[in-house]
């Protein structure tokens, strides 16, 4: 589903962000990538949605070379990508529900696809209560599940979530990794960076860990910490 | 993908909303701008118009009331044609007949029925006489001599109307150059009301761009907006133009300066003037947007 082979990454600036990564993500994993702030974690996400080139090297996502991806076509790939943030990133001027149905209007759905597909996910996520309340209304928790619904409405291929529990309390956290967990089982391959040690030492997930730009570590049913 | 019409309408007429007051101030300057650009043109048009009499050298025209006897007529033609102080050579005096007259009023108004219909027919066509003094010195004393006689309705010297032609000229240029800066300013006004409508939605273009709406889905109705206050400044200015120009032949009709009555613009002028206006309103509209959504809008 994702290949990266020696990615590199030089900023015009000259900082190195990724030096000669290569891996692969098989199509429904679940994978943490874990390191330090300024480990490359948010680079590596912004290849996969191509709002960085790499400096060397190459991607394939769902079968596909980036590199051969015309910027105009890069919409239709992050159709096929969700993301997730911290910051949650809703309209709040817009209702839940509008919220949702936003990510498919602007993409062109027929309005009948909207009205199926909305509450479908809202009642997926927890939240057919609260379709009419504003973002603001909402706990983080909440936001956060919002925003998951919005990324997932379009049944995307892949779900790209960067630090989805970093403004959240632990007990809300697991609720989260509950709902991203279910994504995962319905087929979704899950890409989540994160520093929250707790989440990664409890699901036993693969663990991908940069440092300074490379890859340290590659483990299977992995923890947070590194081993040595 | 087809891009719903009902969505462009929506977003760019809510943007307009938005920042009422800036768009207002680029409204009105892009109808300020056109308006005074297209009343020039127009201006000129009309002296052009007026000129036609005197397109073939003559320097003065004596014409007859429409319903001057013969006796008049005549009498005028001998005293021209005996006067030493006229030429008699190279432009000898020259007899417009009614008909003559009549035919030319008809090219000139051709598509100015309102004047047209002012003339019934030849017997309302004002017969002419013209002729050019040999002393460019001696133009007016030859010609208000002919003023005050019988049967004669006015005298017009082609003198004037090349003066009146010059300050046209004159100040078609000056009107133009103002007229220009506006729209440079009304271009600078739609780049700012464009960006703003931008910047105040930068969070849902964010959102957009991540959920993957393509480009020309995001640029449209910022584009269309900036298209729209450009038609509309144009519209607005092109009906400024039109009752202006309608209070002004009415006016010219009945003024003392017998040149001036001559002045009228054709519907066909009106129109290709209105014309001009929309597309130049247009493609300001379309370069301020198009200048904005492509600095300010990384998609």
């Amino acid at each position: 589903m994702i290949r990266l082979e020696n990615v590199s990454k030089v900023y015009k600036n000259k900082t190195t962000a990724l030096r000669s990564v290569s891996t692969e993500i098989a199509k429904g994993e679940f994978v943490f990538l874990v390191g330090s702030s300024g480990s490359g974690k948010s680079t590596f996400m912004k290849l996969l949605l191509k709002e960085e080139v790499p400096s060397e090297g190459g991607i394939w996502v769902a079968g596909k070379n980036m590199a051969e991806i015309p910027n105009h076509k890069v919409p239709f790939l992050r159709r096929n990508i969700g993301c997730i943030f911290q910051d949650f990133k809703l309209l709040p001027n817009k209702s839940v529900y509008d919220n949702v149905a936003f990510a498919l209007e602007v993409i062109g759905r027929p309005k009948s696809v909207i009205t199926t597909q909305v509450p479908q996910i809202l009642d997926l996520v927890g939240l057919t209560k609260k379709a009419g309340n504003l973002p603001t209304e909402l706990s983080g928790g909440e936001q956060q599940r919002v925003s998951i619904a919005r990324a997932f409405v379009n049944r995307p291929l892949i779900l790209l979530a960067d630090e989805p529990t970093g403004n959240l309390d632990p007990n809300t956290s697991v609720g989260i990794m509950r709902l991203l967990d279910r994504i995962n089982k319905t087929g979704t391959t899950v890409l989540m960076a994160t520093h929250d040690q707790g989440i990664v030492n409890s699901m036993r997930r693969r663990v991908i860990e940069l440092d300074r730009g490379s890859l340290v570590r590659d483990q299977a049913r992995g923890v947070y910490g590194t081993l040595d | 993908m087809a891009i719903k019409v009902s969505y462009v309408v929506k977003e760019s007429v809510g943007n307009l909303r938005r920042n009422l007051l800036m768009t207002a101030a680029a409204l009105i300057t892009v109808t300020i701008s056109l308006a005074l650009a297209g009343a020039s043109l127009l201006f000129r048009n009309g002296i052009d118009n007026a000129y036609i009499q005197f397109k073939n050298g003559f320097d003065i025209t004596v014409m007859m009331k429409a319903d001057a006897s013969q006796e008049q007529i005549d009498g005028i033609g001998t005293e021209l044609r005996s006067n030493p102080q006229i030429d008699q050579k190279a432009k000898k005096p020259r007899f417009v007949s009614k008909e003559e007259s009549f035919a030319e009023i008809q090219r000139m108004f051709q598509n100015a029925p309102e004047t047209l219909s002012a003339f019934r027919g030849v017997q309302d066509a004002p017969a002419q006489w013209r002729f050019k003094p040999v002393d460019a010195e001696q133009l007016e004393i030859l010609g208000q001599r002919f003023e005050k006689r019988a049967g004669v309705l006015s005298v017009s010297y082609a003198k004037s109307a090349k003066l009146i032609r010059s300050v046209a000229q004159r100040i078609q240029l000056i009107v133009l150059c103002v007229a220009g800066a506006l729209l440079l300013s009304a271009v600078i006004l739609i780049l700012n009301t464009v960006r703003m409508a931008i910047f105040a939605r930068r969070r849902e273009v964010a959102v957009m761009k991540l959920v993957g709406a393509t480009n020309g889905f995001i640029r449209l109705p910022f584009m269309v907006e900036g298209l729209l206050q450009g038609l509309l400044g144009g519209v607005a200015g092109f009906g400024l133009v039109a009752i202006g120009t309608k209070f002004a032949q009415s006016s010219l009709r009945h003024s003392n300066v017998p040149i001036a009555r001559t002045i009228a613009v054709s519907s066909t002028q009106l129109f290709s003037t209105g014309i001009f206006m929309l597309i130049v309103g247009a493609l300001v509209g379309a370069l301020g947007s198009a200048v904005a959504v492509s600095r300010f809008l990384d998609v």
